[in-house]
């Protein structure tokens, strides 16, 4: 698990630290470099995939370097990772306490291997796939058809439960189905509660074909260890979203849903006030991107120190739009 | 007997509901689509019109409300008729809000007057559901602690405590309250010792319709 990262001149971040929990909900005006935090993840992972001059803070010159800093938590409690971007190259640096890490390259790829920030797409969701062994949903959403055949075939228990929480969620529909619409392809649809009409996934609503993602997120047996989600409420119905937070917490404290497998670490967006009300118990949980002249500073909402007194009788969400928390955009 | 049930989210509707029918002793039909807020403010912003749509836009006979306290004031019958305000308490600030809106209302040939009854959970619905089961957790023990600046325990705490877990979803949430609502109902009278003003308030309106 990522207990903090420290971004150095990093497109929007240019000296910035967040910390971060099992679960993470980033919240702040556009361009407050959330979704950017998420990306210098895989440009961490992959450094080479993003020259210095694509991702280096606008202004900012050599000598001066771009690097992302990872403190690894549990059970890497010891190690700290840097990637960093400079006119000789990209270079990785990992230390187990105070020593360098010779194997640390590849500790850094194999803990960001599987990292992937979804940013769903309902036409990707939706669209036919040619079954392939282990698919996995793309971070678009593509490859749904393929996940959720595998689910099916291999986890028939986990499918059966998923395709009970679809009918809870969007309860016109009760349950997934598959169509070949090629040789070797799979499509979905999902049937319709009453009538039994099979429903092809083109036709469906954004709302519930970000819901069936998501969804199928939560109940694989082997998701990702970290996942990133951008805007988990979009399209969705605001009477939806408690859903979708028992979907991400199902994937972030599986022992709470009597899930046997480990944590998914998980960070997400939102603009929702309707969703930033629903970690209002937890706000150790919440982090608001406030966007300064030229950095953009990440402030955990439990450490500020009124938050009771200004949460006392109104809506999280509500106190986040007025501004009170910071995190809006600027006017002039 | 049709009634309008209105909290802070679903499970506590489930919970209203059987503790309603076990004072009223008999079943009751919630309204459809169910009305639906998002926690305490809303509530309260929301009740003059809740109350107007159950009159004018359903045939329910009764409404339903009810809140979380959190760390709101609770004042007991005693303390409210030495206090010039009271508007801080909640249960205070929805009876005014619904006996003003009912006064509002016009009376109508087709249609009764909507009985009303306001429960307040203190200083959650999770407290009601550990009574019976936790001899520390009850009205008096929270509202004592509170004037003696302590906060005996947290919302989480409770939660833990009831469904396992501070972040349980809404489907184990919603089968452990209804499981302990059920239990609750064969003892109507211990609850209403254990939780006598917000309980009491809600027991009273039921018994008065």
């Amino acid at each position: 698990m990522i207990e903090s990262i420290h971004f150095t001149n990093f497109k929007a971040l240019r000296d910035s630290k967040v910390e971060l929990g099992r679960f993470t909900l980033l919240v702040g005006p556009n361009g407050s470099g959330k979704s950017t935090a998420m990306q210098a993840l895989v440009a961490a992972r992959e450094p080479d995939n993003f020259p210095h001059e694509r991702i280096v803070t606008a202004g900012v010159t050599a000598p001066q370097r771009t690097s992302v800093r990872i403190a690894w938590g549990p059970p890497d409690h010891d190690r700290e990772s840097e990637t960093s971007w400079g006119s000789e190259g990209a270079q990785v640096k990992v230390h187990r306490g105070s020593e360098p890490w010779k194997n640390g390259k590849s500790f850094l790829q194999d803990k960001a291997r599987r990292l992937t920030i979804y940013s769903l797409q309902a036409q990707r969701i939706a669209a036919a796939v040619p079954l392939k062994k282990d698919m996995q949903l793309a971070e678009d959403g593509y490859g749904l058809p393929g996940v959720l055949d595998r689910l099916r075939d291999q986890h028939p228990e986990r499918f059966e439960a998923l395709n009970e929480e679809l009918a809870r969620w969007i309860p016109e529909f009760d349950y997934v189905l598959f169509e070949v619409p090629a040789t070797g392809q799979r499509a979905i649809a999902l049937r319709t509660r009453v009538g039994g009409h099979s429903i092809a996934a083109a036709d469906l609503s954004q709302g519930t074909l970000f819901a069936l993602a998501i969804l199928t997120l939560a109940y694989l047996p082997d998701p990702a260890p970290m996942i990133c989600l951008e805007e988990p409420d979009h399209g969705m119905h605001p009477r939806l979203l408690r859903d979708v937070r028992d979907a991400i917490y199902r994937l972030a404290y599986p022992e709470n849903f009597g899930e046997k497998r480990d944590p998914v670490q998980v960070i997400a967006t939102t603009h929702s006030p309707y969703m930033l009300d629903l970690f209002r118990d937890h706000p150790e949980e919440i982090v608001i991107a406030q966007k300064t002249e030229d950095n953009v500073v990440f402030e955990r909402l439990s450490d500020r120190a009124d938050l009771d007194e200004i949460l006392h009788d109104t809506h999280l969400g509500d106190a986040w739009y007025s501004g009170i928390l910071g995190g809006v955009p600027a006017e002039r | 007997m049709k009634v309008a049930y209105v909290s802070e989210w679903r499970p506590d509707e489930a919970v209203a509901r059987i503790l309603v029918e076990a004072i009223l002793g008999e079943p009751t039909e919630p309204i459809a689509p169910p009305i639906r807020t998002r926690g305490w403010p809303s509530v309260r912003n929301l009740l003059p019109a809740v109350l107007k749509h159950v009159y004018y836009g359903t045939d329910a006979d009764a409404l339903v409300v009810l809140v979380d306290s959190n760390r709101s004031p609770v004042y007991t019958d005693k303390d409210r008729e030495g206090l010039e305000t009271k508007e801080e308490c909640r249960l205070v600030q929805l009876q005014k809000a619904l006996a003003e809106t009912q006064a509002q209302l016009p009376q109508l040939p087709t249609r009764a007057r909507i009985k009303t009854a306001v429960g307040l959970a203190v200083p959650a619905i999770e407290a009601w559901l550990l009574c019976g089961v936790d001899r520390n957790v009850s009205e008096g023990a929270w509202v004592r602690a509170l004037r003696e600046g302590r906060v005996p325990y947290t919302k989480n705490e409770l939660k833990v405590r009831v469904y396992g877990s501070d972040r349980a979803g809404e489907v184990l949430k919603t089968e452990r309250s209804i499981a302990e609502a059920r239990r609750l109902a064969q003892d109507i009278a211990l609850l209403e010792s254990k939780f006598p003003i917000g309980f009491g308030a809600l027991a009273g309106d039921v018994r008065a319709w």
